[in-house]
């Protein structure tokens, strides 16, 4: 039995290990990128210390998993190309190429396409992954930011930010179908589990605009003000929402907080202090953390999302824009 | 002969036909146009020169600015149903611009303008339109005494003004503790004008102009007293920067580095107060840039073309939230409830009182803004950026009343 106890002590690190050079899977490894310094630091979840420093091509933003998470690929705004990042390697292993300034963009695996709003072309560019080219650029309105697509991947939500506008693209035709105004300079998406809501930030209104997905209108807004700060301070950009629909995190940019939102009554239950411009935001699979990166902090700040404080804030490099984490 | 007539006269009918199969396949939307108003021969675009034919600056118009709102409206163009435009207008001197913008409003129906003129220009306009629906932007004329003494409320003034320039720098220079300064004045009236805003700043914000010497451009030695920097800087007492006022610049650029005492230079060059200026890289400022330089063929945007912009989004932001082409819903938004988005901070609003658009004022060395106004601790008890010029208690000037 003791003996027993012992192998398994053995061998689970070691099997485990051999499951990481396999599939490359839960490795639990924490990605940041970084605008100003042109790589990406993975960060051990543990100790979160430094495992590696990806050199990626200039200015890393958005990052999305593929679906067996074998591969990372990482909007590089400078570069107009996705760098194609091997988990198991932690290496660019391959570019593809966008549309000017890629920002933010969504995955379809099924169709293997990639949907890129290109901040500085007023379009979203629709990208043959396996033939790295681009079958369609889109135009919408001016700074496309963020880019969500419906969960059948016919339809892609857009937001423009100096338009004030969300778009509803058919995925398949590439053209707006529907537009619907929103508060000033709308930033990023989250969908509410059960499909019938869009959440969507507004970075200069310092507002979270909620949209009805089937008559695609607004259906109420939230208004964040942590104690203390000005209305001027408050630019919510990133939001995750929990698997259940009850909880949402919004980040809360200048103001340094992350406030936390009940979902179903659209109530502010509480703000969490973190760094300064605090944009991207992530939350663990079994939801207990979250990673925030603050840009003019440098570093990511981690919270423990049961007790809602943050444990411990990270240097990463120069100007951090989003987080995700290999699990 | 005949051939040619009858091919003219074919071409036409064509041409007619063209045209009225175009108009039956789109119902025109509304259409709301903004007239953009210029003086030919402005002498406040000629290129300012050094010694022989050295071009120091060029200066343009702010147009590009304006057609870079534009081109940001195209989206909402098809979400409001309403085709937004840009009408150049220019007139041969100051005098003609207010007989141009009633004919554009008599004859066209223009009622949302830029102005892009110089300060004579001012009076006889608003005279012309007082109490008229017609609503301008002042894209280029910092003076204090459009906001003062004009005080017009068929004016936006766009563009901040001198005050709000000079409070901004002085802002900065009391939060390092530079409180002593010591100022270089030019000829030009307009360099008078200049310091005097730099001596309200210093007295609203604790500051102090030790000394106030009068230069006088040329390499006469009979005046080096006048016009070395060196022997203008020799002064007993001590000071923290020294504040150029030189309309001129060519004496401006021959500060730095001359003076006796090793001290920064700020005003007319080194550090100077802005709308805008093409390195500012927060608020989405890069995208701005960058749309203005691919559209003006690699100029850096500046600050008169950032309120032209300005001007063009603010109308184009009325008509998105008002949902309406209509002027009088457009002017109450603006003049009202309007908040904005300049791409510098803290969100703009027009002051009820006297019409000037709110705003940050950036403090730009020539490859770096330094600081943004208002500097952190410079608060004020409604909107931090009523610490920028003249606020609400000592304006002469009561369009709200």
């Amino acid at each position: 039995m003791r003996l027993f106890a012992f192998l398994a002590f053995v061998l689970a690190p070691i099997a485990s290990g051999l499951a990481v050079q396999a599939h490359a899977k839960d490795t639990g490894l924490i990605f940041v990128s970084n605008e100003k310094t042109n790589n990406l630091i993975v960060l051990d979840p543990k100790t979160y210390k430094v495992v590696k420093d990806i050199k990626t091509s200039r200015r890393p933003r958005d990052m999305h998993f593929s679906a067996d998470r074998s591969k990372l690929y990482v909007a590089c705004g400078d570069d107009d190309v996705i760098d194609i990042i091997d988990v198991a390697k932690l290496e660019v292993v391959g570019k593809l190429a966008t549309g000017p300034s890629p920002e933010t963009f969504a995955l379809d695996e099924k169709r293997r396409r990639l949907y890129v709003a290109n901040e500085e072309g007023s379009t979203l560019s629709v990208i043959d992954i396996d033939q790295n080219i681009i079958v369609l650029e889109v135009p919408t309105g001016a700074e496309p930011e963020g880019v969500l697509m419906s969960e059948d991947g016919k339809i892609l939500y857009v937001t423009s930010e100096v338009g004030d506008l969300v778009h509803m693209v058919d995925a398949e035709g590439g053209h707006v179908v529907q537009d619907v105004v929103v508060g000033t300079r709308p930033r990023r998406f989250a969908a509410t589990p059960d499909g019938k809501e869009l959440w969507v930030t507004a970075e200069l209104s310092g507002e979270v605009y909620i949209i009805d997905r089937a008559k695609f209108s607004v259906s109420g807004k939230i208004e964040f003000l942590p104690p203390g700060m000005r209305k001027t301070d408050v630019t919510p950009v990133g939001l995750v929402m929990t698997r259940d629909g009850k909880t949402a995190y919004v980040t809360l940019g200048h103001a340094a907080h992350v406030a936390v939102v009940d979902v179903p009554s659209r109530k502010i239950q509480g703000y969490i202090l973190v760094g300064k411009r605090s944009w991207g935001i992530t939350m663990s699979r079994d939801e207990s953390k979250l990673y925030v990166a603050n840009g003019f902090g440098d570093d990511v700040t981690v919270i423990d999302a049961k007790s809602r404080k943050a444990i411990v804030s990270v240097p990463v490099g120069r100007i951090p824009w989003g987080v995700v984490i290999d699990d | 002969m005949i051939r040619g007539v009858r091919g003219f006269f074919g071409a036409l009918a064509a041409l007619l036909g063209a045209a009225s199969i175009a108009a039956a396949q789109t119902p025109p939307q509304p259409r709301l146009t903004i007239g953009y108003v210029e003086v030919a021969g402005d002498p406040r675009y000629e290129p300012i020169t050094g010694f022989g034919r050295l071009v120091l600056k060029q200066r343009e118009r702010p147009f590009t600015g304006a057609q870079v709102g534009l081109d940001e409206a195209q989206a909402l163009s098809r979400v409001l149903k309403i085709d937004f435009a840009l009408e150049r207008i220019t007139v041969n001197s100051p005098a003609e611009v207010a007989a141009a913008v009633s004919q554009a409003r008599a004859a066209r129906g223009i009622q949302l303008f830029i102005l892009d003129a110089p300060v004579e220009a001012f009076r006889p306009l608003a005279d012309a339109i007082k109490g008229r629906d017609v609503l301008v932007f002042n894209a280029t004329a910092t003076d204090d005494t459009l906001r003062r003494d004009l005080c017009a409320a068929e004016f936006v003034h766009a563009l901040p003004s001198l005050a709000m320039g000079t409070d901004g720098l002085v802002q900065y220079l009391a939060s390092r503790k530079w409180n002593n300064l010591l100022v270089f004045e030019g000829p030009l009236p307009a360099d008078a004008v200049m310091v005097k805003a730099l001596e309200n700043s210093a007295k609203k914000f604790g500051a102090r102009v030790v000394a106030r010497q009068q230069f006088k451009p040329g390499t006469d030695p009979r005046e080096r007293e006048k016009n070395d920097p060196a022997l203008l800087s020799a002064i007993n007492r001590d000071y923290d920067v020294v504040f150029v006022a030189d309309h001129a610049f060519d004496f401006a650029r021959q500060v730095p580095y001359h003076t006796v005492r090793a001290r920064p230079v700020v005003g007319s060059i080194d550090l100077e107060p802005m709308a805008w200026h093409w390195t500012w890289e927060h608020n989405g400022a890069p995208q701005v840039n960058s749309r203005f330089q691919k559209l003006s063929g690699g100029r850096h945007m500046e600050s008169a073309d950032w309120a032209a912009w300005i001007a063009v989004k603010m109308v184009v932001q009325a008509a998105l939230r008002t949902r309406s082409a209509e002027f009088d819903k457009l002017r109450k938004f603006i003049l009202g409830e309007g908040s904005f988005d300049g791409n510098k901070g803290l969100a703009l609003s027009v002051r009820p009182w006297d019409h000037q658009l709110r705003q940050a004022i950036l403090l730009a060395a020539p490859y770096s803004v330094i600081a943004r106004a208002p500097v952190e601790g410079f608060l004020h008890k409604t909107n931090d950026l009523d610490t920028l010029g003249d606020d609400e208690p000592e304006s002469p000037c009561r369009l709200n009343r």
